[in-house]
């Protein structure tokens, strides 16, 4: 699954790779592949960015430590970035079920 | 173990573009996949290659971090609101009859000079892809827009008996405006 793909989701991805608790941004990434069972092919690199991003939206909060003689970020979730996630997860689900329905010719199972 | 060349020329070639702390802790991430592929049995010139390909071409993170900056959703907010805040104050310019007003042709065309610089150092921090040009368009921008909304405001005050409704709406917008930038600055500056 290519970058592309995920627009709109990788927020939602990186808060529940920290849901389980703290971690820095290679270990993040790990987390989603393991999640995704090796299918998520997104640059490393390019994962960095969004955690500042999210810790400035004040969903997640990081910080430094020094491990091995090397400064290393850690993020966690925040109280913010918590209820951020459950509402994503709601909006996923409806949103599966949605598309779902409409690929497959079922009906929707909560109509709005 | 050291570092090898590949991983030291790319993170030579971040260092160029991106802040030390933000460096530093790709450099963390970097030697985490090196080690990870180490530890799958790699050679270290063959861990370093893969660790790299992992983490994708720089100018790729760089832009990806420009996207992020502060000073990209400032710069992008203020251009989204400044067609509000122009629209308001030519309106209480045209209700004031500014055409009247004993201001020399240089000062008008050095309002509109400044003005169209600002504009256009937002919409160089809105699309820019190197991190650090966005950073520095999207500082001078803020400055700008602050400055420029800071002189409008003072001449309200000053002309305080002409006061109308559509001035007291265009300072109303320049005042908000005002607090937005001031409250943005700071990440702008510094991150």
């Amino acid at each position: 699954m290519r970058g592309e793909e995920l627009k709109g989701h990788l927020d939602a991805l990186l808060l529940a790779a920290l849901e389980d608790g703290p971690r820095h941004g290679y270990a993040v990434m790990e987390a989603l592949r393991q999640a995704t069972g090796g299918r998520l092919d997104l640059p490393t690199g390019t994962i960095y960015p969004a955690l500042r991003r999210l810790e400035e939206a004040g969903l997640i909060a990081g910080s430094w430590s020094v491990v091995a003689g090397r400064r290393r970020r850690d993020y966690r979730l925040t109280a913010a970035g918590l209820r951020a996630l459950s509402g994503k997860r709601a909006d996923w689900r409806d949103f599966a079920a949605t598309v779902s329905a409409a690929l497959e010719g079922r009906p929707c199972p909560n109509p709005a | 173990m050291p570092e090898p060349g590949l991983i030291r020329d790319y993170l030579a070639a971040l260092s160029a573009q991106l802040p030390a702390e933000i460096v530093e802790e790709l450099a963390d991430g970097l030697d985490q996949a090196r080690q990870h592929h180490l530890g799958r049995g790699l050679h270290p010139d063959a861990a370093a290659c893969a660790a790299v390909a992992e983490f994708g071409e720089p100018q790729v993170i760089v832009a990806a971090f420009a996207r992020a900056s502060p000073a990209r959703r400032a710069a992008r907010t203020l251009l989204a609101a400044g067609p509000v805040a122009g629209g308001c104050w030519g309106a209480a310019l045209i209700a004031s009859r500014a055409w009247n007003w004993p201001v020399p042709l240089p000062a008008r065309v050095l309002f509109g000079v400044i003005l169209i610089t600002i504009i256009s150092l937002l919409a160089a921090a809105a699309v820019g892809r190197r991190y650090r040009a966005v950073r520095r368009a999207g500082a001078a921008g803020c400055l700008g827009i602050a400055a420029l909304d800071a002189a409008m405001l003072t001449a309200v005050l000053l002309a305080g008996p002409v006061l109308i409704w559509p001035v007291i709406l265009a300072a109303t917008v320049s005042a908000a405006r005002l607090t937005f930038t001031a409250r943005t600055l700071r990440p702008v500056l510094t991150r």
